[in-house]
């Protein structure tokens, strides 16, 4: 019955935000890979606003549904990725723009890691909160 | 969990492919915007597999949920699952058309033409790229919402 009674707006939002931030790293990941810098940089940029997205409509479902103190496994996964997951696309966004500025290719792969990375967490993310792990 | 997370890959996929032709309409050399408009045929598989996964797993699931054969939003979504899929491949072979261009020019000098600006920059193409996205965002709609 929670399918049909939550609120519209942050769970679509919600799941909008965390489909952008998807988007954003996979096409990051593919720049990376193919050594297009300026690429990687701006859909790291594009990225950036989708996880604030993401995370305001997390705790927007969690205050509506009563949520905030849940132990919930796949809450719980949902929030360790996401949170310090903000970490690693600083550092992607850092490397990406030291490898627009410097042109090194060892930056490149880093850009590449850390958003294939980020990509694969946040799968096993959407995964367990889909599923309800837990 | 396979329904929403194909549904990841299919919209995912697209909004990575967006990026990726948005960046390469504003790119300043013909092989910058061949090199990106190329990037996005990394991303058609995992588009793909979407596209399958959601018809797929959506239907088991209208089955095993016990939804009616008269639920009109999943029909609805379904209609609108067929016009993205049609407006996207229309969408897409645009794109390769404004690819193939950029690469013969690159390889003739890498100066960029008033022929291909037009073809990157095409209204009617763009608007039927953005028809499917929309036709997305709508069946993302539906299924969050069940009206």
């Amino acid at each position: 019955m929670l399918a049909y009674s939550r609120s519209f707006w942050p769970l679509f939002l919600h799941v909008l935000g965390a489909m952008t931030l998807w988007g954003a790293l996979l096409a990051a990941a593919v720049a990376g890979l193919a050594g297009a810098a300026r690429a990687a940089f701006s859909s790291l940029l594009v990225a950036l606003p989708a996880w604030a997205v993401t995370l305001a409509c997390a705790f927007w479902i969690a205050s509506d549904e009563g949520l905030s103190d849940s132990n919930a496994t796949w809450i719980g996964i949902g929030h360790l990725v996401l949170e310090p997951g903000l970490l690693v696309l600083l550092a992607a966004v850092g490397c990406a723009y030291w490898w627009r500025r410097s042109a090194k290719a060892v930056a490149g792969r880093i850009v590449a890691a850390l958003a294939l990375l980020y990509l694969l967490l946040l799968t096993v993310a959407l995964m367990a909160m889909s599923g309800k792990w837990g | 969990m396979l329904h929403v997370t194909a549904a990841f890959c299919f919209v995912g996929g697209s909004v990575a492919a967006a990026i990726l032709n948005t960046l390469a309409i504003r790119a300043e050399r013909p092989s910058e915007s061949a090199r990106l408009l190329r990037l996005i045929r990394v991303a058609l598989p995992v588009i793909f597999v979407g596209v399958a996964g959601t018809l797929v797993f959506g239907i088991w699931l209208w089955h095993h949920l016990g939804f009616g054969i008269g639920a009109g939003w999943i029909w609805a979504s379904l209609a609108l699952w067929v016009v993205a899929n049609a407006l996207g491949g229309i969408g897409g072979r645009h794109q390769e058309r404004a690819r193939e261009l950029a690469e013969r020019l690159a390889a003739e000098g890498d100066a960029t033409t008033a022929e291909l600006q037009a073809l990157l920059r095409d209204r009617t193409g763009l608007a039927i790229s953005w028809a499917a996205g929309a036709a997305t965002l709508a069946i993302l709609v539906l299924m969050i919402w069940k009206p």
